[in-house]
């Protein structure tokens, strides 16, 4: 517990006249062995005119190994598993294959523009799951509707899974149990010999019109640099070995959504609000990094890319803090080991577009269902915009995380989950910053968390 | 240490009317984060025993908070009226210091920042110079450092883009890029267009005049003469008269030669402006699929042969008059009737009567990504004896067919590779005017 981390180590109390010739403690930041592995989340050779086929059919092909173990596995080394063309009416066997949900409230753009139906423009809804989806299973070749046990609202479209039942006269599979991949295998987590933390903060939204929340954020920043408190807070602090900030940074309001359709020469002379959003930022990410070392990820409102995998942002944003070796800008799937402890989230996006097209609310059971299915957001490229790969998916997961995180929750959540390996996963949801002031330490050693609150006045 | 300080904050917070927090203090006064802390509880104390004006502070806290089973570690700022209450709250207190000490009771938390905010800002090179925490490896990079370092991350970084780049340029990938190239083309050349259209058709002509003395004339200077037929069926002030001529369109060698000089003409006057044109497109646009792009080399090779080739074979017969006229002629349409009415001789000197016909056919097939690409081009069909030949004729106007050059290349050589590169100026262009022509 960081708290009392911090509280043992109390020293003189800072309620008293300086003594004479003190000249304050000085700590020594914790530093750990940090190793980034992002790399299959950056984007060589951008290519925007495939198609998004792709994605499904590696996906399939990467996933329909594994799958037919667990189906093995779960029932029976001698289960048969067929290919939808194979199959037989009645015949009792398993299916490993990509949901597909077919929603009636799915926005559509060719629906919108679609004139001569004069349909209302559609409204924007918090979920699109209705009574009359269906479930669908495709395989390379073919695709079946399912009925039966298994829970329609529940499934994304994108999952690969594999399902046991058989073929009714109807046409139509019924269901009687059903498997996803599951957690993949874990290299374990080395014993560290002391308690070292990493910070995790999203949703920072500088730039937003009210302010209120930037004393908070301050405050975090002066905890985790080690200006406030007493010394044993400050001792504490130093042991926090890395920041990393999911997303987010800045507000959804630096976004002008209306930039684009103004005529030109009623915005030549204004500033984009992000600029100055981003100088806030520069000059936030300078006082950390001068103090400790800082991954950024982007987020949805963040200036790259949009599509997953999002791209660092470019160091030329932040002429003041790139100059620290310090600072070290990431991709938005994030990956990375801290003295052998996995690191791996994202700044939300998947979570939250699975939170709309799904009967699951929590973003702590979305981010256990992402982990289960083995696939970091099934929902891309359906709903989700993401780059269009042909080769293979770089978010099927192919090692399991010690810590797995998402950012830009509504609130903070976290869970240990054991996999059927002896794997030990920390589930994070790390919330938004700005409207909740709460950010999350992990402790490396013990796999702990503690939720550390900033704020101004309390009310 | 003396107490000089206490005159200092005191000037501060009662002469500036500052609100004075710890770190502005410490930054102002250069002293150690936590020695201002003591400072500024020194001077409220002292202050406080003189009883003088009125001071409000506010108190940093934090420690350990329990809510709905949560423990979490909180850091707030609280006014000193609600410290006693808030440290009641605190399951486990850490710290406790003066945050800000001011004149005024404050109503939120906005000026507290705004005044660290610019005390930070003036002082952003060493913010952190006065705090407990020192980090060994956030060290500023100086500039050499720098520049080496972001040549490390650079190819990470940006060489996968710039090779995404170059690939774009060299790979055949992408039909879009394709597309848009040759909006761009099409562009670049509006104007040269109508003559290019018409070198090209001339050229087209070319073709069967050379080989048909050689081989099979009638057979072979058919298909040509469609070709040509609809190539001039195609041209921008298209005509009904037009592609009834192009219909009824038969081999006449001796009208066709006739005809064919002033174009030919046409084609070594009018060819170099356009040969500049393309290569200072082919140039600048690189984002070219390798299909265009070979197109584009087999089109710079054959143009650099064809310049000699108005003295070759054709050469002799070309009639003076006529090619000064062609030549001297900027609007296609002039030059158009002329031809037209060369094809109408053709047809009507023709011995065998051919059934030709333009369609426009769509072509839908898989390229080298993936994408599933529909492309429309006409296609002249016709029913008559010179089948091979003719099956290459057909294959030239195909719209963009990229391997045509492998199949003719059993003909003859000189003349067929001028049909094949007009061939895909020619239907290019063709396919565009056939779109005007809908409107």
């Amino acid at each position: 517990m960081f708290s009392d981390l911090s509280a043992q180590k109390e020293g003189s109390s800072l309620l008293c006249r300086p003594a004479s010739d003190d000249q304050g403690p000085v700590f020594e930041r914790m530093s750990l062995a940090y190793s980034p592995c992002s790399e299959r989340y950056r984007i060589g050779d951008r290519s925007f005119s495939r198609q998004y086929a792709h994605i499904y059919a590696a996906r399939l092909m990467q996933m329909r190994p594994l799958l037919s173990e667990r189906a093995q596995q779960k029932w029976g080394s001698d289960v048969l598993i067929r290919k939808l063309c194979d199959l037989q009416t009645g015949e009792q066997c398993c299916i490993v294959g990509t949901l597909f949900k077919r929603m009636d409230l799915q926005p559509s753009i060719l629906k919108e523009i679609s004139e001569e139906h004069n349909l209302l423009p559609q409204p924007a809804r918090a979920k699109y799951i209705s009574e009359t989806d269906e479930l669908i299973l495709e395989d390379e070749l073919q695709r079946i509707k399912l009925e039966g046990k298994i829970d329609r609202d529940k499934c994304v479209t994108g999952s690969i899974v594999a399902i046991y039942g058989a073929e009714r006269n109807d046409g139509k599979f019924t269901v009687e149990d059903f498997c996803t991949a599951d957690l993949p295998l874990q290299t374990a987590r080395p014993a560290l010999s002391s308690d070292r933390f990493v910070l995790l903060a999203s949703g920072l939204g500088l730039g937003s019109t009210h302010a209120d929340s930037m004393l908070g954020l301050q405050l975090l920043v002066d905890m985790v640099t080690g200006q406030l408190g007493d010394q044993g807070e400050q001792s504490g602090a130093a042991t926090i070995s890395r920041v990393l900030l999911a997303g987010n940074l800045l507000s959804q309001s630096t976004q002008d959504k209306d930039a684009s359709t103004k005529a030109k020469y009623l915005t030549k002379k204004t500033q984009a609000g992000s600029v100055e959003a981003i100088r806030l930022l520069d000059e936030l990410l300078l006082q950390l990094v001068a103090s400790v070392p800082v991954d950024v990820m982007p987020g949805q409102y963040d200036p790259t890319n949009y599509t997953l995998p999002q791209q660092p942002l470019h160091r030329c944003m932040f002429p003041l803090s790139s100059v620290y070796p310090t600072l070290q800008l990431a991709s938005n799937p994030y990956q990375a080991n801290f003295d052998g402890v996995r690191f791996l989230g994202t700044s939300g996006q998947n979570v939250s577009d699975i939170q709309k097209y799904s009967s699951m609310d929590s973003h702590l059971e979305i981010l256990e269902e992402t982990l289960r299915l083995r696939h970091l957001a099934p929902t891309a490229p359906d709903t989700l915009g993401c780059y269009p790969f042909y080769q293979k998916d770089p978010f099927i997961f192919e090692e399991c995380p010690h810590v797995y995180f998402s950012g830009n929750a509504p609130t903070f959540e976290s869970k240990l989950i054991k996999g059927a390996d002896g794997q030990e996963v920390l589930l994070v949801t790390v919330p938004d910053f700005s409207s909740t002031q709460t950010a999350c330490l992990v402790n490396l050693r013990t796999l702990e968390y503690t939720v550390a609150f900033a704020m101004g006045f309390p009310c | 240490m003396d107490e000089l300080y206490l005159d200092n904050i005191d000037e501060f917070v009662n002469d500036h009317d500052k609100i004075v927090t710890y770190k502005w203090l410490s930054l102002t006064l250069g002293v150690h984060v936590n020695t201002a802390k003591q400072m500024l509880y020194h001077y409220l104390d002292h202050k406080r025993k003189e009883s003088a004006a009125q001071l409000h502070a506010t108190y940093l806290v934090s420690g350990k908070f329990v809510d709905n089973g949560q423990t979490s570690h909180k850091v707030s700022v609280v006014r000193e009226d609600q410290l006693e209450d808030f440290k009641a709250k605190m399951s486990l207190i850490v710290s406790v210091h003066i945050y800000s000490v001011q004149k005024a009771l404050l109503k939120d938390s906005g000026p507290l920042y705004s005044v660290d905010y610019d005390a930070v800002k003036d002082n952003l090179k060493n913010c952190s110079k006065y705090s407990a925490i020192r980090c060994n490896s956030a060290v500023p990079m100086s500039s050499l450092e720098l520049q080496q370092s972001r040549e490390i991350p650079e190819p990470v970084v940006k060489k996968p883009a710039m090779n995404g780049e170059a690939n774009a340029a060299s790979k055949p990938s992408t039909k879009p890029q394709k597309g848009i190239m040759g909006m761009f083309a099409n562009k670049a050349t509006p104007k040269n267009q109508d003559s290019g259209k018409e070198v090209k058709s001339e050229q087209k002509e070319d073709a069967p005049v050379v080989d048909a003395p050689k081989s099979k004339p009638a057979a072979k200077a058919n298909p040509v003469l469609n070709f040509f037929g609809s190539q001039t069926a195609k041209k921008p002030d298209k005509t009904v008269k037009e592609e009834e001529a192009a219909h009824s369109s038969c081999t006449a060698e001796q009208q066709h030669q006739s005809s064919q000089p002033e174009e030919k003409q046409d084609t070594a006057a009018k060819e170099s402006p356009k040969d500049i044109k393309k290569d200072y497109r082919s140039k600048t646009k690189r984002m070219e699929d390798s299909d265009s792009e070979e197109e584009k080399m087999e089109k710079k090779k054959r143009r650099r042969i064809k310049k000699p080739e108005p003295d070759s074979s054709d050469e002799d017969v070309i009639p003076d008059s006529p090619q000064q006229k062609e030549t001297r002629e900027a609007s296609p349409s002039p030059k158009k009737e002329v031809e037209s009415v060369s094809h109408s001789h053709q047809g009507s000197s023709e011995t065998k009567t051919r059934k030709r016909r333009r369609v426009l056919k769509s072509r839908t097939f898989v390229d080298d990504e993936g994408c599933i690409v529909t492309e429309k081009g006409y296609e002249s069909e016709s029913y008559s004896e010179g089948e091979d030949d003719f099956q290459a004729t057909k294959q030239v106007l195909k719209n963009p067919v990229p391997k045509l050059p492998a199949r003719n290349k059993e003909d003859e050589k000189k003349s067929q590779k001028k049909t094949s590169a007009n061939a895909n100026k020619g239907t290019k262009q063709a396919s565009i005017m056939g779109f005007f022509q809908k409107k």
